[in-house]
This record gives C-alpha cells, structure tokens and sequence, in this order.
C-alpha cells in the first residue's frame, strides 16, 4: 500500500518530470557561474600581456578553467593504457602543463545517451564554455544570442593546421558561420556519408552469379541468395538485403536504395522549375517503396527487420544471414570482420549503388555542417577553445603519433583521442589516408614515412601497421577490417572515392538549419513518414497510402516548410 | 499499510496533557523532517518549472524572461494531427492494463489460498512475484525473441495448425501484448496484497459456515470476497490515478513504426516532442495536462475510497 501513496507524490514528480531537471539544474547554473568567476578575473591579468604574441600554443600565466561536456565510448585501441577514464586522460595533463588550462567536465555520459541529456542541459541553460555541436543546435544557441564571437580569436589564434582544416572549402563554413560580422563557429565541411553496396563476393561464386549491376539485377541476386541456399549448407537460413527499424538509419538501412531509385527521402533538390522540392514526396519514393514492398512479399527482406534497431540486425550479418547491404565504407571495420571471425569462408565486396530505369545510382552528398566548435558568450577566453583545436592538431602529427618517438602520445600512454574536444578532422583525411598507404604499401614500404605536416599521422600509421598485419597474416580479421576499409585502394574508402571521383552524386541543397515549421512539426511528420512508408513496405496498407500521405505531409506544414527552405534558399544561395 | 483512523474527535486535551503529548511525539516529527525536507526540494520545488507550459521557454531567457504564449502550447498539442488517437490508445491501454492487474491478482490469490500444501504455495507465490523485479530493458528483449516468428509462442502456435503470427508488428496484437505482459509482470505485488488481506479474515467465520453447511465456493463467494472487498475496491480507485499512464518504458522498449496506430501513446510522444525536438515547452504542456487529469482522478478516487471504505490517508 505504501507503493499506492507514494505513487501520489511520484507520479506528480514523475508527471513533472519534464520540469525537474530544468529546475534543479537552472539553479546549479547559477553558482558554478559565481564559483568561476574569481578563475576568470585571475586569467584576465595573463589575458591582457597575451595579447601581442598571439602564440597559438601559448601558456597561460595563471590557469584558465575551461568547462567542458563529454559523450564517450570505451577506448577502441586494444593497448590502451588501463583504467584510463576521460578524467585521466594524458589530453588533459597536456593542457595543463602545455597551456595552463584546467578542463572540468560539467558531465559526461555514454555515447548512445548524448543527446537526450544534451537536450536536458539544454533546456536548463547549463551549457558549458566550449562544445562542439550539430547545425540544429547551433542555430538554436545563435537565434538565443548565447554563442560568443570567435572572429577575433581564429585570426589570432588559429595554427595554421587549423586554418588549413577550417578553409579547405575556400571559406564556404565560415561564411556559413558568420552573422552580422560575428564568427559565432568553427566547422571543417562535412565529406562522406557516400553510399555503397556490401555484398557477400564467396555467395556470388557459389552460385555462379555477376555482380549485380541495376536494381533488377540486384533483386535477382537477393532472391538467389534467398531460395538457392548460397551458404550450401543445405538449409533455407539465409535472405537477400539486410535493413533495420529505421528506413533511413545510420546504417543497414534503405537510404541506398532510396538513392537507386533517384529517391532522396530527407533532402531538398532542386526541381525542374528551379525552386527546392522535398525528397520525401517524389514519385521516386513512391517507386522505391513500391521495390522494397515486392522484396518484403518475396522473403528478399527479413519478415521481422522492423523489430530490431541498427545494433541488434547487426547479428544478421556476422552469423552470416544476410549476404546484401547498403550502407557506408566502414563496415570492413565492424560488423564485417567479425562476420569473417565467424565465417572464414565469408568475403565481402564493395559495389556502386545500382543503376533504375537505365539511370546509374546516385549518392546523396552533405554541405550541412554537422561538427561545430562554439564557445558560450559568457566565456572570458574563447581563444582557448582555439588554442585546444590547435594542440588537438598537433597532436596528430607524426612525431607523436610514431611508436617509436620519444613523444609519442598514443592510447598505451593513456592518450585517447576520440575523447579529445574540441576535435577537428582535416576534409577529406580518410581519401588522403587511403592514397597515401595504398601507395607504401604497393611499393613494400617497410615504414610509412610522413611529411612532418600530414594531418591525422597518427591514423595513417594505425591503418598502415594494419597493412603489414593483414599481410603478414590473412586470417587477422581486425587488421582486414582496418586496412579494407581506410587503406585498400578497391575497399571502403577508395571504393567511395571514386564514386565521388567520377561525380556519381547529387547534392542535398538545403544546408540552413530546422525551419520553424520543421521544428514545430517536425515529430508529427516524422510519424507520419516512418508509419505510412512501413505499413506500405510489409503490405499493411496499399501503396496508394502514398499519395495520401504525400496530401497530408503538405497539409499538415510540409506547404509551409516548402516555402521556409526556398526563402532560405533565394536569402542565402541564389543571392 | 495504516488503515486505521486516528479519531481525536470530541476529546478535549488538557494543557498539561498537550505538552506532554508533544514531548512524546516531537522525536517522531524530528525523524518526519528529512523526509518532508526532501519532498520539498525535489517534489513542490520542481513545480515552479510548470510555468515553461506557458511560455515560448528559450533556455537563455530562462523562466523568468521567456515570452508568455498563454495557452497556445496547448492549443498547439491538443491540434496535433493525431493527438486524439494518442490520448485513446492511452487511455484504452492503462484501463485495460488496471482492470486487469486487479482481476487475474485476485483470481490468483483466491486459487493459491485453498492450495494446502505449503512449500508448493509459497514457491508458486514467489515465481509469481519474481518478473515483478525485471526491467523492461531486459524484458522487452526477452519478448520480442519470445513473439517473433521463429519463437516459441509461434513454434506452439503451429502445433494447432495456426499460421505463423508477427505479434510485434501487428495492429490487433500488439496491444494485447503490451497488457498481458505488463499484468504478467506486475501481478505478483497486487496478488501478495490479496493474500494478506484473505488472512485477515477471521478464520472463526469459516469454521461458522462450514456448521451451516456451506462448501468452498459458497464460503468464498459469502466470506473471502466480502472480507477482501475492502481492499479491491481500494486498489481499484487508487489506481485510477495512473490511468494516463499507459507505461512509457514498455512502450518505448516494444513499439515500432507499423504499431504507432494502437501502441503510441502520450508518454512517448512527448518523449520524441521534448528530448529530440527540443520542444520543451509543448512538452511541459503535455505534462501539466497529465497531472491537472490525474489529479482530479486521484482526488475523486480518493473520495470515493473515503466514502465506500472510510479510507483516509491524511
């Protein structure tokens, strides 16, 4: 019975729940303001007789606190030192002893609960002094007057790694980033995301087929995959094209085949009278979901792929299930490799995305930023977060990067880099990576040498030591995932490459943040779409719900975000 | 559990009666304090964040300088296209879900009181209770594997000859599923209450009737159900206060796109609404709109418990 009392008080609490962090946390808010501002006055001092050198990596006279949040995941490199948490990590003794700055967590949590307690934190206005954020988030924070101006600062301050990083798409982000003479961010512009086909290469000879080439083809070689026994285990166990909860996840997902189809569910084209239509409307949407409606009645997709979310259809591809996926060009590195753990037998090619209708696929590429250093406006020392940038950079190149180097700052001295923040990842490193192993390797290089200014060294060396590993030995399926899918000239990050390379994409034009509308009606629509594209995929409901749905997606706001993205549109490109 | 209800009445205290009656109790009020101190703070305090379903809420103004909208929040959320649908699958799913978290309890507990040998009693009685401590974060797995096609319900399904069913993505199962287990779960705690309160009962009425003649059925339908009725109908009308509750964390764990239509319900829409939109405000409107309706339920449950029971809590 106690329970049944107490449940008045909870389910206030709980019914409030929405309210309570906000509340507490706007409170907290408030004193670590008060507790830091005798740092910040002390700081001020060495501030002022900073100010003729600008050294990019100068140390501060007295410490400076910076605070900070943090979304992690275990260290991913197999030495690294134990017991090593983000507290501990040999990043922030750096700062200290190299800059005088004392980093504080305000928090930090697992990678996969980021965004809801961001979003918490958010609401609460208990934001740090430096992170890096998403587009959305920045124009929140902008639109909120709460982001503080970097212009100065990055003229000052910014290594010229930095400046190398930041502008290698001549200026586009900076403009981007700057409002009323403001730089109010810092950004690289995004690359990646190309779409490519994972196939199972030893299920294609088993069953004497070519690699598929269009989408009748690849329906073909799924249904093959899915009747004909390709394992030749003698048993119906596998099926053709692996797909998830989410139609348009962050992998195993339809977004490939949507693209196939000249279909671009979540982006804004330019249609043929100029202006941006929404992707998600297209009669090519219609067309690609009436494709993956005929899969799903022929056992090509997976009966129950609307269960399970991007991790758990994984399994499907490690205990060899599934022999198709779309997807990008890591997968060598997970979940492929443990699927040849599994499986000495699998082998898996990478493929353009098919050609529809005699039209080759095309993928779909970003100009929205996604990784965007702000600082908050109430922070005394921006340049900080500029110096931070610049000591990240410098940490990867290749003198400390080397195993052998004497100054070597890698995970088995307690150096995690994928907890450093701010970071910053030169554009196009990977292709870069790629270029440059692929070619010591073809030569039989013994060691990689580097020009003292290659950005990210120490990547290259692990992808190169990968290479010499996976030659050395071929059933190291680790060192195979490693080098197939950042080294190998025909692997993940070559493969795309040349996609981009012979101009196989189109570009996703909108690249402002969530309108108002789409802010306002964003979760409606959302629903919306998720409900109607996957009732019509498992056959649910008929595929005329398109059409209906294309009618309430205006009805319900899409007019109105039509309108909103081509006012950005003329406001921000066309002018 | 106090059921019992202090009457002061027309007791007159005379000072010295009073003081000493003060220095008797002060140590329970000062045991009292962290508790009501704690209540305060994390429970009324929180409270003051109602104001955000009132306002544009912009975290930089904060509460005190965001622009106040008045009840457009509400407007905004009770205009949503399919507001009305979520609010029927929500409360459908938690009557369902109170009707029969009480029903099968009951049953359950007047079967195991006429079982007679004890160790098998208590062992059923603790199996029962056991799923009453998993979360749904390990349960919803379990199900899914449980209902999917290549299950077991679906492997014993075949043995009568019935096609292959996809519960977890069907209109007319999910709900189904979504209750059943949630009873499944939870009916251990509600039955440990209907055991005690079958003890309870004087046991010289059983021996009175069974003199007259009456069987089991009989003494149960004229002795074990009139003694417990106190007690259902108390449970009965307390839980009306969570009929919009449906149960967030099941939900999330189990639904997908293709149940939206029957399993979406308010909670978790306003989890997408709030934590990936962003869009607090709206949120927190949907949260007051919660408690001014469960607060009602709860004040009229709480009358009519007083009124049919003479159960007081305060």
């Amino acid at each position: 019975m106690k329970r049944k009392n107490a449940n008045y008080v909870l389910s206030a609490a709980l019914i409030a729940s929405m309210l309570v962090l906000p509340a507490c946390s706007n409170g907290s808010g408030t004193n670590n303001a008060a507790a830091e501002s005798p740092a910040v006055n002390a700081a001020g001092n060495a501030g002022a007789q900073e100010q003729e050198s600008f050294d990019p990596m100068g140390k501060y006279e007295e410490p400076v606190t910076v605070t900070q949040i943090l979304s992690y995941r275990a260290p991913e490199e197999a030495d690294a030192l134990a017991g090593v948490t983000p507290e501990t990590n040999g990043y922030l003794k750096d700062l200290k002893e190299q800059l005088n700055i004392d980093v504080k967590y305000l928090w930090s949590v697992p990678t996969d609960q980021y965004a809801q307690k961001f979003s918490l934190a958010l609401a609460s206005g208990d934001l740090p002094d430096v992170m890096q954020v998403d587009l959305a988030t920045f124009e929140q924070l902008r639109s909120q007057d709460m982001l503080g101006d970097l212009s100065e600062v990055y003229n000052n301050y910014a290594s010229p790694e930095m400046k190398q990083i930041i502008e290698k798409d001549g200026g586009f982000s900076l403009k981007q980033l700057t409002y009323d003479g403001k730089l109010l961010g810092l950004s690289a512009s995004p690359t990646g995301g190309t779409q490519i086909v994972w196939i199972r290469k030893d299920w294609l000879d088993n069953l004497k087929l070519q690699p598929p080439t269009t989408v009748q083809e690849l329906e073909k070689v799924a249904e093959a995959f899915t009747k004909s026994d390709p394992d030749q285990d003698g048993k119906a166990d596998t099926y053709g094209v692996i797909l998830n909860k989410n139609l348009t996840g962050w992998a195993f997902d339809a977004k490939g085949l949507f693209y196939s189809h000249g279909s671009y569910p979540s982006a804004w084209l330019k249609g043929a009278d100029g202006s941006l239509q929404f992707g998600g409307i297209s009669p090519e949407t219609k067309e690609a979901l009436a494709t993956l409606r005929s899969w799903y009645e022929k056992g090509i997709l997976s009966k129950e792929f609307m269960l399970a979310n991007e991790d758990k259809i994984s399994e499907d591809i490690v205990n060899s299930k599934v022999g198709i996926s779309f997807g990008e060009w890591w997968y060598p590195n997970w979940p492929l490799n443990l699927n040849k753990d599994n499986d000495p037998k699998a082998e898996w090619i990478p493929l353009a995305l098919p050609a529809y209708n005699g039209k080759p696929g095309k993928t779909l590429n970003f100009r929205s930023l996604n990784s965007i250093l702000v600082v908050n406006k109430n922070f005394k020392h921006p340049e900080a977060a500029i110096k931070m940038g610049n000591y990240m950079l410098e940490t990867t190149k290749p003198k400390y990067t080397d195993k052998n180097s004497p100054d070597y700052k890698g995970a088995s001295k307690g150096y995690i880099a994928q907890w450093y923040a701010p970071r910053f990842f030169y554009p196009g490193v990977f292709d870069l990576i790629m270029e440059t192993v692929s070619k010591a390797v073809e030569e039989g290089k013994e060691t990689l040498e580097l020009p003292e200014d290659f950005p990210n060294a120490g990547e290259a060396q692990a992808v190169f030591d990968n290479a010499k590993k996976y030659a050395a030995n071929p059933k190291d399926n680790a060192a195979w995932g490693m080098w197939f899918s950042r080294g190998a000239k025909d692997g993940g990050v070559g493969f795309s490459k040349k996609i981009v390379d012979d101009g196989l994409f189109v570009l996703d034009e909108y690249f402002g943040p969530p309108t108002a509308t789409q802010v306002e009606r964003g979760s409606s629509l959302d629903k919306m779409r998720d409900e109607t594209f996957m009732k019509i995929i498992v056959g649910s409901a008929p595929i005329s719900d398109f059409d209906k749905y294309v009618e309430d997606w205006k009805k319900l706001g899409g007019n109105d975000i039509t309108d909103e993205v081509n006012e950005w549109y003329k406001n921000n490109v066309q002018k | 559990m106090n059921l019992t209800t202090t009457n002061t009445g027309k007791e007159v205290l005379t000072r010295a009666r009073k003081r000493w009656r003060w220095k008797r109790e002060f140590p329970l009020h000062l045991m009292l304090l962290p508790g009501v101190i704690v209540t305060l703070i994390y429970s009324y305090g929180p409270m003051f964040g109602i104001v955000m379903a009132f306002q544009k809420f912009r975290p930089a103004q904060g509460f005190f300088n965001s622009d106040w909208v008045g009840w457009r929040n509400f407007e905004y959320v009770f205009n949503l296209p399919d507001f009305n649908q979520i609010l029927w699958n929500t409360i459908f799913i938690s009557i369902m879900k109170i009707i029969f978290s009480l029903a099968v309890p009951l049953l359950l507990a007047l079967l195991l009181n006429e079982v007679a040998k004890d160790w098998f009693k208590r062992m059923v009685q603790t199996s029962i209770f056991l799923p009453f401590f998993l979360s749904w974060a390990v349960l919803g797995g379990v199900m899914i594997e449980l209902f999917s096609l290549n299950g077991p319900v679906n492997a014993l399904a075949k043995v009568f000859g019935v096609d292959p069913i996809m519960f977890m993505a069907s209109n007319n199962w999910f709900v189904t599923i979504l209750i059943g287990s949630d009873v499944w779960k939870g009916m251990g705690y509600n039955m440990i209450i209907f055991l005690a309160a079958i003890v309870s009962i004087n046991a010289n009425l059983y021996e009175a009737a069974e003199v007259d003649g009456a069987g089991k059925w009989k003494q149960m339908l004229h002795i074990t159900l009139p003694g417990m009725s106190t007690i259902i109908i108390l449970l009965a009308t307390l839980s009306l206060g969570s009929v919009l509750n449906a149960g967030f964390e099941q939900v999330l764990i189990l639904y997908n796109p293709i149940v939206y239509e029957k399993g979406d319900v308010i909670d978790t829409f306003a989890y997408r609404l709030g934590l990936f939109d962003q869009q607090y405000s709206p949120a927190a409107a949907i949260g007051l709109f919660k408690s001014v309706i469960s607060f009602f339920l709860v004040s009229m449950s709480y009358y009519f418990a007083y009124r049919f029971n003479n159960y007081r809590i305060f």
